[in-house]
């Protein structure tokens, strides 16, 4: 018998605090149509970006970005000219193995690329989860950012050396490029 | 149906892995003599990921993301570690602001996590209304991971010798919040739960176990505690800090599941603590150590000074190459002891890299507290080791 009361003393304050949340609303949102504000840093997906006032792409092809990715899901397919500078022949940004780690966007100094706060882009196949420069450049056009200003680097009159790192650092590899100029670079800086 | 040597007959019964209360992909396999445990063996693997191989062909800013991946409940505590471990290893000195920064952030995720635990578990034993309550101020907390470091759980966050950005405006106001929340909330969940005649009836003296076993099979975390042995990595061997803030381990007396709730619901109390006190104490300053080379100089240099630009170019590519050695190091992640284990051969990517995982470790006392009981005391004992199988297969 005392089992019993006891199982109702339970039941009740069970019961009680329970119904206490019973009025509250909802702190759920109906999610079509009603969105949360993301924060400002939300890190979504990864997009170009565009300069405001000419369009065009704030990119400089300095392939970091891809270097710095730990999943390789950045691939840039560039061209050089006669002066060797990169043109930026295709951007590729693999949606479906990208993390959503954000180094990408650490590595970038001319900010070009950007996670920005949008998160919907589920499709029918993986396929479609690789998105190209136009795509990515659409998507980023009305993503907000702060252009860096850029000074020249300052005028150095002899060659620039890094001053001593303090570990010294292995020296680059260089990569064996093909004939005409373009490779299809690979990430394996991993 | 099989025999054993006393001629029953025993029964085969394979638990997961899609199990919805084995948390996670873990199957295990139990022999059963009626509703009696004869045998039960944890069999683990699928959710392999390959984490400390992966590492090992990975610059050592790009293992920060991965880390994450472990324990993914909660992930800063994992960040911690590896990023603790690597600064030790190139002796560098963190300034106040990331320490308060780092600690007020990994006792957040130690509420967050124990918070999932108290709402599955309880789910897991017939109070369904606690799993709802539980993750509604989960929410808080992963709100503020999402404003600091841009995502909710993969934060990747910390950084070797710092963090990723400084901390954004309106975190005093968030924290403050969770503050005044979360002490008001546990009372309801203590008035749910701690008299509760099922909960108590399904947890006091289930899956037992002693301070000597519990010592001898290498348990840490709440786990251990609850059997009453006074270990916590934060006091034994503060790292990050943790010697200036002041609290307390809370420690059961009879290893039972129930004293592994008490343990883990005083801990968020204590946590609480800890985080009122960082963020009060949180002092001004830089928000990563000067270490060119090491940390990526602000972006603003880089753009009108040459060495930055070059420092950043190099990090990038490159990586940094931290001496020769190998180094160890312990935090008190909240399921237990997880240490990191990195071997530097002199280049830029780690040796070895080998994680200590308190889930691991402590999933392998199951056939200790399961066998012998009944089958349903097999969902408690589970829940109540507080496994998150991202961690255990690595
Ligand atoms: S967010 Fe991370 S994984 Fe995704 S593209 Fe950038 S660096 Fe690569
Ligand atoms: S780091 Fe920035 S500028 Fe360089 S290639 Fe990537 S997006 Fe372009």
């Amino acid at each position: 018998m005392k089992k019993v009361y006891s199982g109702i003393k339970n039941l009740i304050i069970g019961l009680f605090t329970t119904g206490k949340h019973l009025g509250r609303h909802a702190i759920t949102v109906q999610y079509p149509t009603e969105r949360w504000p993301m924060p400002e840093r939300s890190r979504g997906i990864v997009v170009l970006l565009s300069d405001k006032e000419t369009g065009e792409l704030n990119c400089t092809t300095c392939l970091l970005c891809m270097r710095a990715c730990p999943t390789a899901a950045i691939r840039i397919d560039y061209d050089k000219d006669e002066k060797g500078k990169r043109i930026l022949k295709d951007f590729v940004v693999d949606q479906g193995i990208c993390c959503f780690c954000g180094l990408c966007e650490e590595a970038c100094n001319f900010a070009a690329l950007k996670m920005a706060t949008k998160y919907e882009f589920a499709t029918y196949k993986s396929e479609d989860l690789i998105w190209h420069t136009d795509k990515l450049q659409e998507i980023g056009r009305d993503v907000p950012y702060e252009k860096p200003e850029r000074k020249k680097p300052e005028a150095k009159p002899a060659a620039p050396k890094p001053a001593p790192a303090p570990n010294p650092l292995p020296a680059p590899e260089e990569k064996p490029e093909t004939k005409d100029g373009s490779k299809p670079e690979v990430n394996d800086a991993n | 149906m099989n025999e054993t040597a006393t001629g029953k007959r025993t029964m085969i019964l394979n638990m997961g892995p899609q199990h919805p209360a084995t948390h996670g992909v873990l199957r295990v396999q139990l022999e059963l003599d009626g509703e009696t445990v004869v045998k039960a063996t944890p069999v683990i693997g699928y959710l392999h990921t390959g984490i400390e191989k992966n590492a090992e062909a990975k610059l050592y800013y790009k293992v920060i993301p991965m880390t994450d991946r472990m324990d993914y409940l909660a992930p800063m505590s994992n960040n911690l570690g590896f990023c603790l471990a690597l600064e030790k290893l190139l002796g560098l000195e963190m300034p106040p602001k990331v320490i308060y920064a780092r600690v007020l952030l990994t006792e957040l995720t130690r509420i967050a996590s124990h918070l999932v635990w108290v709402g599955t578990h309880a789910l897991d034993l017939g109070a369904m209304s606690m799993l709802l309550y539980a993750f509604r101020e989960r929410e808080l907390i992963i709100d503020i991971y999402e404003a600091v470091s841009g995502q909710r759980m993969m934060s990747t966050y910390f950084r070797i010798g710092g963090l990723a950005y400084d901390l954004p405006e309106d975190f005093d106001k968030k924290v403050k919040n969770i503050l005044k929340v979360i002490p008001e909330r546990l009372k309801d969940y203590e008035r749910l739960l701690n008299d509760n005649k099922i909960f108590r009836g399904r947890t006091i003296g289930v899956a037992k176990i002693s301070g000597d076993d519990a010592v001898n099979c290498g348990l840490t975390g709440p786990i251990l505690r609850g059997s009453g042995v006074n270990y916590d990595v934060r006091k034994a061997n503060p790292y990050c800090g943790y010697d200036q803030f002041d609290f307390n381990v809370p420690l059961g007396k009879n290893g039972d599941v129930y004293d592994r709730y008490l343990v883990r619901m005083e801990e968020i109390k204590q946590s609480l603590r800890i985080v009122q006190q960082a963020l009060e104490g949180m002092p001004e300053g830089p928000y990563q150590v000067h270490a060119p080379g090491i940390v990526l100089p602000p972006k603003e240099d880089v753009l009108s000074k040459m060495e930055s630009l070059i420092f950043h170019f190099k990090l990038i590519t490159q990586g940094f190459t931290p001496p020769r050695g190998a180094v160890y190091q312990a935090i008190e992640s909240p399921k237990g002891e997880l240490g990191y284990y990195i071997s530097s051969d002199g280049t830029n990517k780690p040796h070895r890299m080998r994680v200590r995982p308190p889930c691991f470790v402590n999933l392998s006392v199951l056939p200790k507290l399961i066998e012998g009981g009944l089958v349903a005391d097999v969902i408690a004992a589970i829940g109540s080791i507080d496994i998150v199988l991202g961690e255990v297969d690595r």
